[in-house]
């Protein structure tokens, strides 16, 4: 397939990007690795006339403890010992990203943002065409839940459920210069389902901060899909705790992706778990309820009752991983 | 500085090692460009969206999918396809264990696995099994089962001093 036409731009560092973002805004797209906007572009889903490659910022690469360029290349970061060893839970998502060759090109800061997908948004343009547009290209209707005005496409990055258990933060700039915002609070909840996060017309995401407490933090990741390569998650689940010396709950955070259109944390239900002891019962419970919160729609390949039901299970399993009391099956 | 590129401005690419100048579009996707420009036809399009790896080529010999690379991306890099790993007689040791192995029926697939174990044996000759697993699933073969491919590669891998 080839691509309609567009400009090509090469910035090379963050202020002439953001720059340039701004002289083109709303007409262009980032390009990062490509490995998602690329097959959309190809399918004809929202192109844009201008491609900011972002392939020579270097600004956006480097990894250490602290900070992770956007630019980082998935397959990069695995490669990193020193990452690796600081944050096995991340890594478990990292690994779980599509299939070596797409992590080859894939980018940190594209999976953050990579598009929220639907059965019927991901197909070529006579397919869309054929069954009449969808409001997320080029429609006025949604055909997954007709009645509403709303975008249900499901959040499908790994990354982000992982990184906001973590409490890190990307950093942003923009035309108003640099901000940090919460991985966790960084994406649209209550929105439309279109504008998916707080990010604002023409920003870039630069790096990712990671607190020095995520270090301390026993992590893990898990997804559902239906083949063990290159799927999408039909469901992402990450939680990290830490335990105090006398084996009280010191901190547990929870974030489930692949089943609405952002990442949901679940801090009103893990909060009331700290400063107690671990118990499989309560753990139990925190997973039932998290169950009955999740909404998936039937947009993607697995049916949404099976992926709530999951949602139950995994919860459990990876809560009480990190809480270190079992039931942690793979 | 930015200066949008456009039109049919020419690039100079390295291509299996012979530097080369070419027009080429900014939309113009590399495995478009090898196999229509360059009718650098070994590597093959099958899905054209990334998910079946029958368009590996190296990169500064890192494998990556030909289909989601833009050529002007690969400016100032090293693209080696098929053909560059080809000897100018005969075979690879790979591509050899993939026919004494059997690793090949309809062949499709065929120049995208060599190119991802290519790649793999020159970083890790003892890749285990599981290694040369993960390494290939990114690679799909709708034909063998994938045993006799992990098994042509396992084989190379040990014979390598």
């Amino acid at each position: 397939m080839h691509l309609d036409p567009f400009e090509l731009h090469r910035p090379t560092s963050v202020e002439e990007t953001v720059a340039l973002a701004g002289r083109l805004a709303p007409k262009f797209d980032y390009l990062a690795g490509g490995t998602d906007l690329l097959p959309n572009y190809k399918m004809r889903l929202n192109t844009r006339p201008n491609l900011i490659a972002l392939e020579d910022v270097s600004e956006l690469r480097g990894v250490s403890l602290d900070r992770v360029g956007a630019m980082t290349r998935l397959a990069d970061l695995e490669a990193h010992g020193g990452f690796r060893s600081a944050y096995p839970g991340v890594l478990e998502a990292v690994v779980e990203v599509a299939t070596p060759l797409v992590r080859a090109s894939g980018t940190l800061g594209g999976n953050l943002l990579v598009e929220t997908r639907c059965f019927f948004f991901n197909q070529s343009f006579p397919w869309r065409e054929s069954l009449g547009f969808c409001l997320k290209a080029d429609g006025d209707r949604c055909h997954v839940v007709p009645q509403k005005e709303k975008c249900y496409a499901t959040f499908s990055g790994d990354l982000a459920p992982s990184l906001s258990v973590l409490d890190a933060e990307v950093e942003v700039a923009g035309p108003d210069g640099r901000r940090r915002v919460p991985v966790t609070t960084m994406y649209d909840a209550a929105g439309d389902g279109i504008q998916r996060h707080h990010l604002k017309p023409g920003e870039l995401l630069v790096a990712v901060h990671f607190p020095p407490a995520a270090r301390t933090l026993r992590a893990t990741y898990r997804k559902l899909r239906v083949r063990p390569s290159f799927d999408f998650p039909e469901l992402g689940v990450a939680a990290a705790a830490r335990l105090t010396a006398d084996g009280t709950i010191d901190h547990l955070a929870l974030s489930v992706g692949g089943t609405e259109t952002f990442p949901k944390r679940f801090d009103e239900l893990t909060g009331p778990l700290v400063g107690s002891r671990p118990t499989l019962p309560r753990v139990r419970e925190l997973a039932a309820e998290v169950q009955k919160r999740v909404r998936p729609v039937h947009n993607t390949f697995l049916a949404a009752d099976y992926r709530k039901k999951m949602t139950g299970v995994f919860v459990r399993r990876a809560v009480g991983q990190v809480l270190g009391i079992g039931e942690g099956r793979p | 500085m930015d200066s949008p590129m456009s039109g049919r401005a020419s690039i100079r690419l390295t291509i299996n090692g012979t530097a080369m100048e070419l027009g080429c579009p900014p939309e113009r996707i590399l495995l478009d460009l090898l196999r229509e420009d360059l009718n650098l036809t070994g590597t093959k399009r099958g899905c054209d969206l990334g998910t079946c790896g029958c368009c590996t080529v190296l990169l500064d010999g890192r494998p990556v999918l030909s289909c989601l690379t833009l050529a002007r991306l690969a400016i100032g890099h090293d693209v080696t396809t098929i053909e560059g790993v080809t000897p100018a007689t005969g075979l690879s040791p790979l591509q050899k264990a993939f026919v004494e192995h059997g690793a090949t029926q309809c062949g499709f697939c065929t120049p995208g696995f060599i190119m991802t174990g290519t790649a793999l044996l020159r970083d890790h000759p003892d890749a285990s099994r599981e290694e040369i697993e993960r390494a290939i699933s990114g690679n799909l073969c709708r034909c063998t089962g994938y045993l006799k491919i992990v098994e042509a590669i396992q084989a190379v891998g040990k014979e390598t001093p």
